[in-house]
């Protein structure tokens, strides 16, 4: 058995392999990115236990997201915000993690996407699932979790080929994400092919493809996804449920000194038909402010805050994101809510 | 601590520096594998670490009473000693829960309204595991059947030996602590070996199991309405890889890493899948678990030397409490329950209906065991009898209408695998890979390996557990 000859060769074509397979995934326009994970989350999580009264924190779905850029809020206030909203799901969960078990008291964003804010309470609902199980990550993790995390991030900012988002994008490069792409004449229904439209970072700024805007044939493929999401039966909302969930935990929170924004991030087109028909401003999100008596904003009571781009009708583009961040610090900053801690 | 994660690749690597250096004696080298086998576990939950030490230590103490002592009433008092701490950690850590509930369902059948409060405790990994290991220990010191370990630090190597702690194998202390005497160097050639076993581990669960297969038997198995017949049986035969994929492949990568360090374990599956009846299957699926029961349940109750309706039950018994062992849930025990009846019907079969085995039949009698433990993976996998019902009426057509999970490509994807899986195990029923790759020549293996190590890069997985992990 010449075993060292075998090693010798599965080594050399293996380094061979994996090389080609590299340059190939290059060649086709990939390169190496972070992926949206709860290992990425949990750590950003961590940031909390050490934040002081003049941090921020980000919670909401992936409207803020998009729609706040770091880099400029942290140019601006030179407060780097804590980013742990979490796309197609609800804040509450991420919320009331906050307020319960941390003793954060800075500022908190909560993004309101109406479909999500007020959909559910319910645990094993996917809104509110996608957010607990992150936090239920962070709560669990295990050391070697941690460990392996800290040696996959140098893995997946070298190799484009080092691809497994949570999401399970269409156009992820892992096995299991090139076999889905295998479709045969099909038995059941199948979703729209839904490729990834952002990147995001250690921090998880997240920036909208600028694809997304050269490409318009791709923002429909975006398009579609939503439209398919949206297509079924959805459950009504618990609009008492889930304002009561959050009122409880906002009332816990402000009594301990923290400050909380409420913030509606721009939509337009299908999204917006659907929110004004399902979601009517004067019945939910007025009715939230009325009750929850903290700063709001909304991007129709702000011209500077419209016409901005949304070329999936839900999210900004990374320049118009920019833009929004900009302009929504110049709103908190006027009104004296933020303060730009670089001018001493 | 995961073997498909990439921390693991770095703590063996150190492991295996510290191994191989000459600055250490062979007593430091075992007590930096102690070490090593203790961050191990401890990565996942340190304190639980400390129950690992009490089993130790009170198997230690209680094995070296029982090897002294002669006095037979104190010798049954250290074995019942032994059997109370580590049944009982089992028995907390696993079971209270469930009897609690089962209490409280009864207790309620009459009318009371009494309400159990669940514990919810989190169940160490791999108890089942290495309860075994040390027990096996102490009933062997009290059948003196085999002498004790020679030092502590043997004895608590030989329970923590991180290779096979959290699954297995279940290795005895005759075969494994004698290892440790003398100092162990693998060759280059077990080495390699044991390197190409380690990968072939890995490609069984990263690619094969989770992969593959893992994603299409959840979601037949999460259905919450009646299934397709061609969707319930493709669920469960993908079920059916899955676990041989991750439990196999957990072995495999324990006993190629412990090859690697110069240690030989013992094989824990021999191809089931080509079994040519039920006791063929379970002397190839979990080997060192169903010798186990054999040998500490089994032959103690009587085994087969109090007449045929004894040996039945005892049988009947033996595999309840291996369905038991799985996990506190009932459906673990009709598990357990089907494969005793299975085992009755055989032997029933073979005093009433004798035949011989030949080629042609022999392929049907292993396609209907198959099909046969296919039945009972249902009530493995399944969350509650509900669900494991409507499976199994599926399976039988008793569905018509039922819903379809599972798109064209993935039904023939798993019915290929499965296919392939089934006419490996059978031209490889009689045979080992060992002897197979030594008739290879060094390219194709070469080739084979590197396939299979590319395949496990573009994997990648989410460095998920294994299955076996939870029992």
């Amino acid at each position: 058995m010449k075993l060292k000859k075998s090693l010798i060769i599965a080594l050399v074509l293996f380094i061979t392999g994996i090389g080609a397979w590299e340059i190939y995934w290059r060649s086709k326009g990939y390169f190496p990115n972070l992926d949206d994970d709860k290992y990425l989350w949990a750590k950003t999580r961590e940031k909390v236990e050490k934040a002081t009264e003049n941090d921020v924190v980000l919670v909401g779905s992936s409207r803020v997201l998009f729609d706040i850029q770091l880099d400029v809020w942290e140019k601006k206030t030179g407060v780097r915000p804590i980013q742990l909203a979490n796309p197609g799901a609800s804040p509450l969960p991420v919320f009331h993690d906050l307020v319960e078990n941390t003793d954060f008291k800075g500022t908190v964003i909560v993004g309101v996407t109406p479909p999500l804010f007020f959909s559910t309470t319910f645990p094993q609902a996917p809104p509110w699932s996608r957010a607990f199980a992150k936090v239920q990550f962070y709560e669990d993790r295990t050391y070697a979790q941690r460990f392996n995390y800290s040696l996959s991030v140098p893995l997946q900012n070298t190799f484009a080929f080092v691809s497994a988002d949570e999401e399970e994008w269409y156009d992820d490069i892992n096995l299991k994400a090139l076999l889905n792409t295998i479709q045969l004449d099909n038995r059941i229904p199948v979703m729209p092919p839904f490729y990834r439209f952002q990147e995001i970072d250690i921090d998880r700024n997240v920036r909208m493809k600028d694809r997304m805007v050269t490409d318009t044939a791709f923002a429909g493929t975006v398009k579609t996804v939503w439209k398919a999401f949206m297509s079924g039966e959805m459950p009504p909302p618990d609009k008492e449920g889930t304002m009561a969930f959050f009122l409880k935990d906002a009332e816990k929170f402000k009594a301990r000194g923290g400050k909380i924004i409420l913030l509606r991030c721009p939509s337009s087109g299908f999204f917006r038909d659907l929110e004004n028909k399902g979601f009517p401003r004067k019945d939910f999100w007025d009715l939230l402010v009325e009750r929850a008596k903290v700063p709001a904003y909304h991007f129709e009571d702000y011209e500077q805050l419209q016409n901005l781009n949304i070329p999936e009708w839900s999210h900004l583009s990374a320049e118009s994101a920019d833009t929004f961040t900009e302009e929504f610090l110049n709103i908190l900053q006027k009104d004296g809510i933020i303060k730009n801690l670089k001018i001493k | 601590m995961l073997f498909n994660s990439l921390g693991f690749i770095v703590f063996l690597l150190i492991v295996l520096a510290f191994y191989y250096t000459p600055l250490l004696n062979w007593n430091n080298k075992k007590r930096m594998l102690l070490l090593a086998s203790y961050i191990f576990y401890g990565l996942w939950n340190p304190p639980l670490v400390i129950l690992l030490w009490l089993s130790t230590m009170v198997d230690w103490i209680a094995g070296n009473k029982l090897s002294r002592e002669e006095d037979p009433r104190r010798r049954k008092m250290w074995l019942m000693f032994s059997m109370v701490v580590n049944l009982g950690f089992l028995f907390f850590f696993k079971y209270r829960d469930f009897m609690v509930d089962n209490f409280t369902a009864v207790v309620n059948s009459y009318g009371y309204g009494y309400q159990s409060q669940p514990m919810d405790i989190l169940l160490p990994m791999g108890i089942s595991f290495y309860t075994f290991q040390t027990m096996s220990y102490t009933i062997d010191m009290y059948k003196r059947d085999g002498e004790p370990a020679k030092t502590f630090l043997d004895f608590a190597l030989y329970v923590t030996f991180f290779p096979q702690l959290v699954a297995g194998p279940i290795v005895r202390a005759k075969d494994l602590v004698s290892q440790f005497y003398e100092e162990k160097r693998a060759t280059t050639n077990q080495f390699i070996w044991g390197l190409f076993l380690l990968s072939i581990g890995l490609f069984q669960k990263v690619v094969l199991a989770d992969t593959l297969l893992a994603d299409n038997s959840d979601a037949v198995f999460s259905a919450k309405s009646s299934l397709h017949f061609l969707d319930a049986w493709a669920g469960t035969l993908a079920f059916s890889g899955q676990i041989f994929f991750d439990f196999a492949g957990y072995s495999t990568c324990a006993i190629g890493l412990a090859l690697m360090l110069g240690f030989f374990m013992t094989e824990n599956f021999k191809y089931p899948y080509a079994s040519l009846g039920f006791s063929d299957f379970w002397t190839r699926w979990h080997i060192t678990l169903s010798s186990w029961l054999r040998d500490y349940v089994y032959i103690p109750m009587g085994g087969n030397r109090h007449g045929i309706l004894k040996t039945y039950a005892f049988l009947m018994i033996t595999m309840l409490v291996g369905g038991l062992w799985h996990g506190a849930a009932w459906t673990f025990i009709v598990w357990g329950g089907l494969h005793g009846a299975y085992l009755i019907l055989e032997r029933l079969q073979r005093r009433y209906l004798p035949f011989k085995i030949t080629a042609k039949n022999g392929i049907f009698l292993a396609l209907t065991t198959y099909g046969c433990v296919n039945f009972t993976w249902v009530f493995f996998r399944a969350k509650d009898f509900h669900s494991a019902w409507n499976m199994i009426k599926s399976m039988l057509f008793l569905n018509p209408g039922g819903e379809k999970v599972l798109g064209t490509f993935d039904i023939i994807k798993i019915f290929i695998l499965i296919g392939i899986m089934l006419l490996c195990h059978w031209f490889m029923r009689n045979t080992s890979l060992k002897e197979v790759s030594l008739k290879l020549s060094p390219w194709v293996l070469g080739v084979v390996w590197a396939a299979m190590i590319f395949l496990i890069a573009i994997a990648q997985g989410s460095g998920e557990q294994f299955i076996y992990f939870q029992f």
